[in-house]
């Protein structure tokens, strides 16, 4: 078999690879232009008149829609941008002053990650309620900003412990304050840290579901709390609702990932491997 | 302008011991260089000084003042490290500038004054737009030297500024930095573990070994009468030749003199007695003359400004010799070599004792 035909089936096989895992979110998103009917119709119906309806629906009906969308959205901006400045200082402690027991406390930050949110949520939710914090939005920020700490640390002191110390010896003996080296001198070399972190903490708090039922409630409520509660209805699965609302839910995380996915990659290797960016 | 004193310093890294109850005082206005092997503490101690890492125990004044628990910003100290680092994106005025505009009492035109004066200092006045990536190491690390000079800091320390550099940018760097020490006396330490660059640029030199300074003195007084064995070994290529000797009284004998030596002082006690001769002292003859041994050739190199190294055999004793052109013996051929009394001297268990003062009676 020659080179070229070697190839050329491996990019056929990549292709309906590709397709077959794309299929689900092609299916929802045609789903969301047609109508309930076309949705069920045996054998699928690929050809169709596409039709705004599910959307206008969605968007001048129902009256949750505009306050789920907004807090998805401000619920995850918010608390991914607490925890990567808090991590940011963390990790900048970590990598340059080492307290005694460093990797120790770095295992003990991964392990809360390790930890699945069920184990958690009966303790979380009876402090929430005994706080009063429950369906409150600074209480959520402050959650998710917790749970989105230690994956943020763990990347941003593997991207520190690649700035070479100079930069920090350098700025102090020219006069620099520790601040002007912290965000002056060191932060402008880990960019590409931060946004990994930024991108991966985001997709976390956006898909976020199990906390935002337990201790959010109607005022926090976000988009995968709407679709859990809103699939069912009529005494079925209400398809045109479901379908547009993940169209919409989807593109944002698919905008961000089109836009920073070189960082996905050094995100996804702790900042080690670098020159990628 | 101050003076650096140095009191009862010791800095430990666990069980490694960096720098031993240092006590040392380099003098306002003068440049000392801080020469040594590597891994002898000399970059601990310009860290310490620079404010970087904190001493064990003992203490670092400035004049009267003590450095203790301050940061590095408040120390005014000038600081050239070994690898410069430099703003990339920022042009070369740029760089120099930063350091000014962390000190607010300035005002904008003491500051492009300032830089103006650096940069005609370091010959860099056409270069003065030119981006840090557009420049070699050399011009990179004078763009260092500058930044550092050009706050004024009382003191400003080289840690190795040269070991990068290759070698035309190096001589070119060094003649640069030669110039903006004797333009603004400032204190200066610098460390390098090239003896050249020790000898060039010192007013005085501090010779380093494992955590202590063994010597501090002129360059000169260093390489002519080392105080120990230590020092005449690493100053000078190659290093001073210590034949053994045998004191009785104050006469010395050696097998590199077939006269008995008097050397300076008499009534010392037993040891291992040594003396010391540089290889440039050490004539290689054809003929025998008074108080000359005879010798084997055994090897001879070629070496800078058409200098030769002869090692010969001597009464079982290996000597090199460095003589002016090529000497006028052959490897493996008979020779006689003669040394001069004045520029010998006596060592006692690795330690200088006593002058030689000439040939006995």
């Amino acid at each position: 078999m020659s080179e070229t035909l070697r190839a050329r089936l491996y990019h056929v096989v990549l292709w309906i690879v590709s397709l077959i895992f794309f299929s689900p979110v092609a299916w929802i998103i045609l789903s969301s232009f047609k109508t309930r009917s076309d949705i069920l119709a045996t054998p699928p119906k690929l050809i169709f008149t596409p039709t705004l309806d599910n959307y206008v629906d969605l968007f001048v009906n129902n009256r949750g829609f505009l306050l789920q969308l907004g807090n998805s959205i401000i619920l995850s901006v918010t608390a991914v941008v607490i925890a990567v400045f808090v991590s940011f200082l963390a990790a900048f402690c970590f990598s340059r002053f080492k307290p005694k027991g460093t990797d120790f406390l770095m295992f003990l930050l991964l392990s809360i990650r390790m930890l699945p949110g069920p184990a958690v949520i009966l303790p979380v939710y009876l402090m929430y309620v005994a706080f009063g914090w429950k369906d409150n939005h600074l209480a959520m920020i402050l959650f998710y900003a917790m749970f989105s700490i230690p994956f943020s640390v763990w990347i941003l002191k593997g991207f520190l412990d690649g700035v070479s110390t100079r930069f920090d010896e350098t700025g102090r003996v020219n006069g620099g304050s520790w601040l002007h080296i912290i965000f002056r001198v060191v932060l402008p070399q880990v960019k590409p840290g931060l946004i990994a972190a930024f991108i991966f903490n985001i997709i976390f708090v956006w898909n976020e579901f199990l906390f935002n039922f337990i201790i959010g409630g109607v005022s926090t409520q976000n988009i995968p709390y709407a679709l859990a509660v809103g699939a069912y209805s009529d005494g079925g699965l209400n398809w045109t609702f479901i379908s547009a609302l993940t169209s919409i839910y989807i593109l944002p995380p698919v905008l961000f990932i089109y836009f920073f996915q070189k960082y996905l990659l050094v995100g996804m290797t702790f900042g080690t491997v670098r020159g990628e960016v | 302008m101050a003076s650096i004193v140095i009191e009862n310093l010791t800095k430990t890294f666990g069980t490694f011991t960096a720098i031993k109850q240092m006590n040392a005082t380099f003098a306002d206005g003068q440049v000392t260089c801080l020469l040594g092997p590597s891994g002898c503490g000399k970059t601990t101690l310009m860290r310490m000084i620079v404010g970087l890492e904190k001493p064990t125990s003992g203490r670092i004044l400035f004049d009267d003042r003590d450095m203790a628990n301050l940061p590095p910003r408040k120390r005014n100290v000038g600081m050239v490290f070994q690898y410069p680092v430099m703003y990339q994106t920022l042009s070369v005025e740029e760089n120099l500038a930063l350091p000014l505009e962390q000190d607010k009492s300035l005002s904008s035109a003491e500051r492009a004054r300032r830089i103006d004066e650096v940069l005609d200092v370091l010959d860099m006045r056409d270069k003065r737009k030119l981006f840090i990536g557009d420049l070699d190491a050399g011009s990179r690390q004078k763009v260092a030297v500058g930044r550092a000079v050009a706050r004024r800091s009382d003191i400003v320390l080289f840690d190795e500024p040269t070991t990068n550099v290759e070698v035309h940018a190096k001589l070119l760097l060094i003649r640069a930095f030669k110039l903006v020490t004797q333009r603004l006396r400032q204190t200066i330490v610098y460390v390098t573990h090239d003896q050249t660059e020790a000898m060039t640029l010192a007013d005085n030199v501090a010779l380093m070994k494992d955590g202590k300074i063994l010597q501090y003195d002129t360059p000169s007084a260093l390489y002519e009468t080392p105080a120990t064995e230590f020092a005449g070994w690493f100053l000078g290529n190659p290093g001073m030749n210590f034949p053994p000797a045998e004191l009785s009284g104050a006469t010395v004998k050696t097998p590199l003199s077939s006269l008995p030596l008097t050397a300076s002082a008499t009534g010392l006690p037993k040891g291992d007695y040594r003396i010391g001769v540089r290889p440039e002292h050490v004539d290689v003859l054809v003929a025998p003359r008074p108080g000359s041994v005879p010798a084997v050739v055994r090897d001879m190199n070629v070496t800078i400004a058409g200098r030769f190294i002869v090692t010969l055999d001597v009464g079982g004793a290996t000597v090199k010799a460095k003589t002016n052109g090529r000497p006028p013996v052959a490897v493996g051929a008979p020779a006689h070599i003669g040394i001069d009394p004045a520029h010998v001297s006596l060592y006692r268990d690795g330690v200088r004792v006593a002058d030689v003062t000439g040939h006995a009676a």
